[in-house]
């Protein structure tokens, strides 16, 4: 069931008051920027993914079934505009292309005296490892990952958000965590 | 109980394993397993470890005023606004004078320039629409990658349910024809070959049984992927994709 607040916004909007969809965007905007991060990778992205996806959200309003639920919907429409997003700039650039694009040079130009600068390079370094690893993802690979690692939804819960069998997303996600576990085993055993 | 598989344990890490109570078992009296799981653990750990930027209190006002200008609301139409002439009674008599040779010049001008813009649409349609028949070609020959992929790389020790995976093979079947009968239109014989291939997978695809045994689908993989199928789909995409930037690029450098 939809949240009374939210059901009460989706019924203003429909009635006109497009003012009255600040509310629902003030309410989801944060996690849609995280869950659009994880799969796009950078933060330019990640904020086109968010806009787009309530753009599209109040576009597709009145097809809005009033008693479904507005944060899964606008969720799922979030993961499609991911989508369509991660496949068109894997087509732009390749995989091999953004592999060879990741610049390193701002972690080794980060200050390392201090326990705090050491704790930043340590983040950038862990989140620059990880980003490495999961450009290395097919786009639906790195969905179906991003939903069940990051999102904790289940297998049932991404065929139907990604429009595949459940042997699919889960197959997907086996694929995802074996090419993760190549790049991150090594910095993994290295640390002690 | 034999070693854990790699995605017994993936599963297990999310709770989804089948049969838990029997994993966790399996993993207290087995150290090569516990090994696998604790470095699986580990690997997974770091990438939720890794930090995903933070942002200001004030995000979501800031994604509202860049959208707020985009929700336009539909303009309503208003008739009355716009026919809200006098009764026909009322209108003075000069006034038919300008009225009639306006009707006059709409009729002349309708029948001159009303088969223009098909002419002109004409003229221009052949380029347009092989720049679009290029990628729509791209985009069927992605998605069909995408199913072949699937299929191939599907893995499994039972019985698979191949229903989703038939759909869209079917979809693509349809779609493909047509793109093969306009690349034989246009002469382009190695793409009607790669597209005749995928034409004859994908129906097997369609056709194949399902639910379908482990053995049954390594024959269907087989005989959807002879003579390297995936990689020549790979390779037509790849060029077609070239072929398609090089004109974009032609066309941009070209002077208006």
């Amino acid at each position: 069931m939809m949240d009374d607040g939210d059901a009460a916004m989706v019924a203003r909007v429909r009635g006109g008051d497009t003012d009255a969809y600040r509310t629902l965007v003030e309410r989801y905007s944060a996690n849609l920027f995280h869950l659009a991060y994880r799969m796009m990778g950078n933060e330019q992205d990640a904020e086109d993914v968010v806009q787009e996806s309530f753009l599209r959200a109040f576009r597709q309003l009145k097809q809005f079934e009033s008693r479904a639920n507005f944060g899964t919907w606008i969720h799922r429409i979030a993961v499609n505009c991911s989508l369509d997003l991660l496949r068109k700039r894997q087509r732009q650039a390749g995989r091999t292309e953004s592999l060879s694009a990741q610049p390193d040079d701002e972690i080794h130009a980060l200050p390392s005296e201090g326990p705090s600068p050491e704790r930043l390079l340590v983040n950038a370094e862990t989140r620059e490892q990880v980003n490495l690893a999961l450009n290395q993802l097919t786009a639906l690979e790195r969905a179906a990952f991003v939903l069940r690692h990051f999102e904790e939804k289940s297998i049932a819960e991404i065929s139907a958000s990604l429009g595949v069998s459940g042997n699919a997303a889960k197959q997907s996600i086996f694929r995802a965590v074996a090419k993760l576990r190549v790049v991150l085993e090594p910095m993994v055993n290295s640390t002690p | 109980m034999n070693h854990l598989t790699e995605e017994q344990l993936i599963l297990h890490h999310y709770g989804e394993a089948e049969n838990a109570p029997a994993v966790a078992e399996h993993l207290r009296g087995c150290a090569v397993c516990r090994g696998q799981y604790e470095a699986l653990h580990r690997t997974l750990s770091l990438v939720t470890a890794a930090p995903a930027p933070e942002r200001s209190v004030d995000y979501g006002g800031e994604v509202w005023r860049r959208l707020r200008p985009e929700l336009r609301e539909e303009p309503r139409f208003q008739w009355r606004r716009y026919l809200r002439f006098p009764p026909l009674a009322d209108w003075p008599r000069w006034a038919w004078v300008p009225l009639a040779a306006m009707a006059l010049c709409v009729a002349f001008l309708a029948g001159r320039l009303w088969p223009a813009p098909s002419l002109a649409a004409r003229g221009l349609s052949a380029e347009v629409r092989r720049q679009i028949l290029l990628r729509e070609i791209g985009e069927h020959l992605e998605r069909s990658q995408v199913a072949l992929i699937e299929l191939l790389n599907t893995k499994t020790n039972g019985m698979v349910d191949l229903s989703m995976e038939q759909d869209l093979a079917r979809q693509l079947v349809a779609a493909n024809r047509l793109y093969r009968q306009t690349a034989a239109k246009a002469g382009d014989a190695r793409m009607v070959a790669v597209l005749e291939d995928l034409e004859r997978a994908l129906i097997e695809i369609a056709h194949a049984a399902s639910p379908i045994s482990s053995t049954e689908l390594a024959n269907l993989r087989q005989r959807v992927d002879t003579d390297g199928l995936l990689f020549k789909v790979k390779a037509v995409d790849a060029q077609l994709r070239l072929k398609e930037r090089d004109e974009a690029r032609a066309r941009a450098a070209k002077p208006s």
